[in-house]
């Protein structure tokens, strides 16, 4: 076969990017995944502003993962002024993260990802031929856009968390309403596990190392410092990240792409990363979800993200059920108030699971606790290396398959989709 | 911004409607779908053709009402807009970026040095032709605007509908202090905190004062504001001139108001 596959911007996904397979002679020549978001420059923005804007300013990378980029640059700064939160206000953030994981494995999974699977061109006529399936998924999506409203004080672009803490905070009683409310959303969250899990995607797995954040004793979304590779079996803390991470520019991306710097690898940071390294830390009905989808380590399947989402989908419920329980009981110590500090110059790096993966945040600030420079490191650019490698390794897979070109277009543009990319995180 | 009715058309279609992306966070359209209780009835009024984050099918040709989110940073945007322009009856802008340029607009002083710092030695070719950020109006005309950063799903609900079948009622230009007179909310000034509700338009419902942060001014200044005013009451309440305007550049850096008024 002799075939130039082209997509331009890739539909159902967040941002701009576009796909380009060059097959000949019956061999994959080429494959490029083209970011061509617009580029922000947000770290050149933040240069010279007061750490007090910082966060409302980078939380605009991203509109999914605004709540992870704002926590990420609070926990920067807090390291830097040597702050010590409450665990009432750790709690908050943990819970407003993991709304943000309800928010965006809801919307990839059943907005941008099951139409694939479906046979339709978006998640619309899905009102039609299953509409317990379209009610439902709209709603676990709307349950976290509620999370996010009330903990944040918006579904997106948070308001409400500043260094050292909240600055409003709803009643027991709503959080008791919302502990409720994630119970009776469980079974359908059980039921996307099996769903995902049946659909059919390419056996195939991955050359890429993985990267996840590292606790001995839980599934840390947002109170651990260590990251872990698993492949290169190196765990590094934060503030390191350079000597473990390599990003390098390409002329095909707005993004620059990163490898483990030690053995030159491309990895992968998602959801699947996670279940990668945590799996025996998952919550009780995640784990047993996991168990009988056959989501065990090592799993690097790709494709397998999506079941990984699905399975994150319930142990988000489960962990935000107890958060939420403990909050109206008043079990964590502490105030959410913002807790007073002193500002001053130093350098310091936040770092926290987004839904998507890894995200790293350098802050170097001045006595003033003005930004003197910015280093921001987003899921998606770490994975855009290693998508192009899956995409030349699937191409090949069904070429000899003798798929042809409109079947090849399809299962790279779902392999891509499978990452959950988003292109206007990684062009910042 | 003129309104238009589609339904007393000759042709008495269902509105043809596009999605359009330009530079920004993607978080207005995820605020579009973030609408979901109502998401399937705003569909029920339109007949939605393109948006590359929610659909496969590709741009049409045809259309009468164009939604466009981001800020015009690239040669390739401005030709998308005036493409967009070309052929839409309606053209809507929303979000801070589409409207005042947004946080993207902070790239605007100079620009050449900030490529420099975060990409090195320039570019890469898939970023495109870069040019000064700008709002979709300073490019072509818009016919409505969806403020702030991010949209709120019901204000964009309602100004489809107005798009879809106009109003006669004139839209807000008061500033947020009024929303926080009516809530009867603190000042923050009372306590030498900077707040930009003093020169920003109203409309939100001062929905972050209310939580317990000043406002960033993410709908853009108001046409009432007034600069001077406002600068002299941080000189009455103990706010800084500077931190003022420095504040302001978050979501005003390219209204060319500020550039005319700077205090230095």
């Amino acid at each position: 076969m002799r075939a130039a596959i082209n997509v331009d911007h890739i539909a159902r996904i967040e941002g701009h990017g576009n796909v380009h397979v060059v097959i000949e002679d019956n061999a994959v020549k080429t494959v490029q995944m083209e970011v061509v978001e617009p580029a922000r420059l947000f770290e050149s923005m933040v240069r010279g502003r007061s750490f007090t804007e910082v966060s409302y300013i980078s939380s605009r990378i991203c509109g999914i993962c605004s709540a992870s980029h704002t926590i990420t640059d609070l926990l920067a700064i807090e390291r830097i002024f040597g702050v010590q939160v409450t665990d009432r206000v750790n709690a908050l953030r943990e819970l407003l993260v993991y709304g943000s994981y309800l928010q965006n494995h809801g919307t990839h999974l059943f907005v941008l990802a099951a139409p694939d699977f479906l046979g339709q061109k978006s998640v619309f006529p899905v009102e039609q031929i299953a509409p317990e399936l379209f009610d439902n998924a709209l709603a676990l999506k709307q349950l976290g856009n509620e999370l996010c409203t009330a903990v944040g004080g918006r579904s997106i672009h948070p308001i409400t968390a500043v260094v050292g803490g909240f600055t409003h905070e709803i009643g027991p009683s709503e959080y008791l309403a919302f502990a409720e409310r994630m119970e009776a959303m469980l079974p359908f969250a059980l039921e996307t596990v099996d769903l995902f899990n049946s659909f059919p995607v390419p056996d195939m797995q991955s050359n890429g190392d993985v990267l996840a954040m590292y606790a001995p004793d839980k599934y840390a979304v947002c109170d651990s410092r260590i990251a872990k590779f698993i492949d290169a079996d190196v765990a590094f803390d934060a503030d390191d990240w350079t000597d473990y991470v390599e990003e390098y520019k390409v002329a095909h991306s707005g993004a620059l792409f990163a490898r483990v710097r030690s053995t030159g690898r491309p990895y992968m940071t998602s959801a699947l990363a996670r279940i990668n390294l945590s799996w025996p830390l998952l919550c009780k009905q995640a784990k047993v979800a996991a168990a009988k989808a056959g989501l065990r380590p090592p799993e690097r399947n790709p494709f397998r993200n999506n079941v990984a989402q699905a399975v994150e989908l319930v142990d988000a419920l489960e962990r935000c059920i107890i958060l939420c329980r403990r909050l109206a009981a008043d079990e964590f110590e502490g105030a959410s108030t913002p807790a007073k500090f002193e500002v001053r110059a130093g350098r310091g790096v936040g770092y926290t699971e987004a839904p998507r993966g890894v995200v790293l945040h350098e802050l170097e600030l001045d006595d003033d606790g003005r930004v003197v420079h910015a280093s921001i490191v987003t899921p998606t650019s770490q994975n855009v290396a290693v998508i192009e490698d899956d995409m030349r390794q699937l191409a090949e897979l069904l070429l000899a398959e003798g798929a042809d070109e409109p079947a090849i277009k399809l299962e790279v543009e779902k392999l891509v989709r499978a990452y959950d990319p988003c292109l206007s995180c990684s062009v910042h | 911004m003129g309104a238009f009715s589609l339904i007393t058309d000759t042709e008495r279609r269902v509105p043809r409607v596009v999605v359009v992306g330009l530079a920004s966070c993607f978080g207005c359209q995820l605020q579009i779908t973030n609408a979901e209780q109502y998401l399937m009835q705003i569909l029920g009024q339109i007949d939605l053709q393109y948006w590359q984050l929610v659909t496969s099918e590709d741009m049409p040709d045809q259309y009468d009402v164009a939604i466009i989110e981001g800020a015009v940073t690239t040669r390739e945007s401005e030709e998308t807009c005036k493409a967009v322009r070309a052929k839409a009856a309606h053209v809507m802008a929303i979000g801070a970026c589409a409207t005042t340029a947004g946080v993207t607009g902070m790239a605007m002083p100079g620009l050449d040095g900030r490529i420099a710092e975060v990409y090195g030695d320039g570019l890469p070719d898939a970023s495109g032709e870069f040019i000064a950020p700008r709002p979709v109006s300073a490019v072509i005309p818009v016919d409505s605007e969806v403020r702030c950063c991010p949209i709120d799903p019901l204000d964009f609900v309602a100004m489809l509908q107005r798009a879809l079948f106009g109003s006669n009622r004139s839209l807000d230009t008061r500033t947020l202090c009024s929303d926080c007179k009516r809530n009867e909310t603190e000042c923050f000034y009372n306590s030498g905190t900077l707040c930009l509700g003093l020169v920003t338009r109203a409309g939100c419902g001062a929905r972050c004062v209310n939580l317990g942060r000043p406002c960033n001014g993410c709908a853009g200044l108001s046409p009432d504001a007034n600069l001077d005013a406002a600068r002299a009451a941080c000189d009455t309440y103990g706010v800084s001139r500077a931190d003022f305007d420095k504040a302001l550049e978050m979501f005003n850096q390219v209204n060319p108001v500020l550039a005319e008024s700077g205090d230095e």
